[in-house]
């Protein structure tokens, strides 16, 4: 019996995770649809990466223990905040070599 | 550096030059030895160096050209953390690569040898640069400066680690009004010891790294894992140690670093977080307040891999973005006033100078402080929008190589007319 508040603080813990990383992922879709061009788009894209996978990555670790399987998704998630921001410039980058100018306030191509 | 040594010797000046140079030296003979101009040659310490400095003088004394110009071009930038080592190393090879010029123009029985001038440089330490492109751009620049008109490329010549450069390098020169020839010599078998002591410890980081990684993800008691490792390690530290790391590991600044970099951490996450809460709360807004704007600001980290780490930083803490980084310049677009603002405070360039420099390096001024910074766009704009094709492009500009970016030459000569279509209707 002694384990058992423990393992249930987990359990809920787990919950709480996956919650925060479904918030930010959905927090990111949402900027996807109604935010103006591709620079202010390639935010939010970035940012479901980075807590919405971070958050749900924590919450894989907590599952499956600190051991084994949980230290290769902290090693994931090391590869995602390498590899994310660096997709996101490529897509900047790329778009302003076509020269598309960022949209700003008062703009009216929406 | 001038070397006006008797001729001795008894090799051959056009055994085994180019066909290029043999048939401007048939065409010269001696008698317009001082009509052709100077020649190009970047230095960077590799296998192949010694024997493409060999060829260049052996070519070089044969036309009768004015002078070879031994060039570094620099992978720092003068006035940041740690430049001065670098400007020493670069300092030194340049020595030796004109050491070795000098000596085989006095072994030359040219008639020209006598003439010619060794002269050393080094190239774009005022600025960062980034690729194939920027090193074009500052060859350009440097044979119009010096009436040089012919770049000899060594075959191995691979500046800031990047073992994909010399390809882009040698399609970027022909652009130009530069003739531009790799040196015909043959790559070692074994590799030489000057090379070597420059990229060992590369290897050795690079293969513990590799296996360190290896056996973590599988058992490092299993004996088949074990050998399996290593040899995994081996192809991967033999074929990247010059891409992966752009300078030997040194003590104790690496492993400071790697503890520097490791406080770093919950830094960027608390950023991060903070940075993601503000940006949630703008998109969920009904009335979506944003206010996005282009930005550039100079930044003081140094090349190569802090440059990497600040931009990469950047564009993970949500709201701003980097677009662009060209020559001291980041080009970031933020998505509202605050995360403007935060950047322009620049806890991250700041924090990124911790990690690779020390604590001293970075109480530096903030961006801001240092009149860094420039907003290009909206009502509080302070600069152009450095977009040149915006209005549709203009096909024909980006030829030359004078906008200094070989990579938006490109761009700009593929783009069609739509382009003015695809930019108003987004």
């Amino acid at each position: 019996m002694t384990a058992a508040p423990i393992e249930t603080a987990r359990v809920w813990l787990v919950v709480a995770l996956t919650l925060l990383g479904l918030f930010f992922s959905f927090v990111s879709m949402v900027g996807v649809l109604r935010l103006p061009d591709v620079y202010s788009r390639a935010h939010t894209a970035s940012q479901a990466d980075t807590l919405g996978a971070g958050f749900g990555l924590a919450a894989v670790a907590l599952t499956v223990g600190l051991a084994g399987a949980g230290f290769k998704s902290v090693l994931l998630l090391f590869f995602i905040f390498v590899t994310n921001p660096t997709a996101a410039h490529a897509i900047a980058r790329a778009a302003f070599e076509e020269g598309i100018v960022p949209w700003i306030e008062g703009d009216d191509r929406r | 550096m001038a070397d006006a040594g008797p001729p001795s010797g008894d090799d051959d000046p056009d055994a085994d030059g180019s066909p290029d140079a043999a048939a401007a030296s048939d065409a010269d003979a001696a008698t317009e030895s001082a009509s052709a101009g100077a020649v190009i040659v970047p230095v960077e310490p590799s296998s192949t160096l010694r024997s493409t400095i060999a060829h260049v003088a052996e070519a070089a004394a044969a036309d009768g050209a004015a002078a070879i110009h031994l060039v570094e071009i620099a992978s720092w930038r003068n006035g940041d953390p740690e430049s001065d080592e670098r400007a020493a190393a670069a300092e030194r090879v340049l020595e030796r690569a004109a050491a070795w010029a000098n000596a085989d123009l006095d072994d030359s029985e040219a008639p020209g040898a006598a003439d010619v001038e060794v002269v050393t440089a080094v190239l774009g330490a005022d600025g960062y640069l980034f690729g194939a492109d920027d090193y074009v751009r500052v060859l350009a620049e440097y044979a119009e400066a010096n009436g040089a008109d012919r770049v000899v490329l060594d075959p191995e010549y691979t500046p800031v680690g990047n073992t994909t450069l010399l390809q882009p390098l040698e399609f970027g020169l022909s652009n130009t009004s530069l003739s531009v020839e790799t040196a015909p010599v043959d790559r070692p078998t074994r590799r030489e010891r000057f090379r070597t002591e420059a990229t060992t410890g590369r290897f050795v980081a690079l293969f513990g790294l590799s296996l360190a990684f290896y056996l973590l993800l599988g058992d490092p008691t299993y004996w088949f894992d074990v050998v399996t490792g290593v040899a995994t390690a081996a192809v991967v530290s033999i074929t990247l140690s010059r891409v992966s790391l752009d300078s030997n590991p040194a003590f104790p600044r690496t492993p400071m670093r790697i503890v520097r970099g490791v406080i770093y951490v919950p830094v960027l996450l608390f950023e991060i977080v903070k940075a993601n809460l503000v940006v949630a709360r703008v998109i969920l807004d009904p009335r979506l307040p944003i206010d996005p704007t282009l930005n550039r600001m100079r930044v003081i980290v140094g090349s190569g891999l802090p440059l990497m780490t600040l931009a990469n930083s950047i564009t993970l803490t949500p709201g701003t973005l980097t677009v662009r980084a060209r020559d001291s310049d980041l080009y970031v677009h933020s998505l509202v006033p605050w995360a403007r603002e935060g950047l322009f405070d620049g806890p991250l360039e700041r924090w990124t100078r911790f990690v690779y420099y020390g604590r001293r390096a970075a109480r530096l001024p903030s961006p801001r402080e240092r009149d860094d910074v420039a907003i290009l766009q909206g009502d509080d704009a302070t600069e152009e929008l450095p977009i040149a094709a915006a209005d549709g492009g203009d096909p024909g500009s980006g030829v030359e190589s004078e906008s200094g970016d070989g990579a938006s030459v490109e761009a700009e000569s593929t783009a069609d007319p739509t382009d003015a279509d695809e930019v108003t209707d987004r």
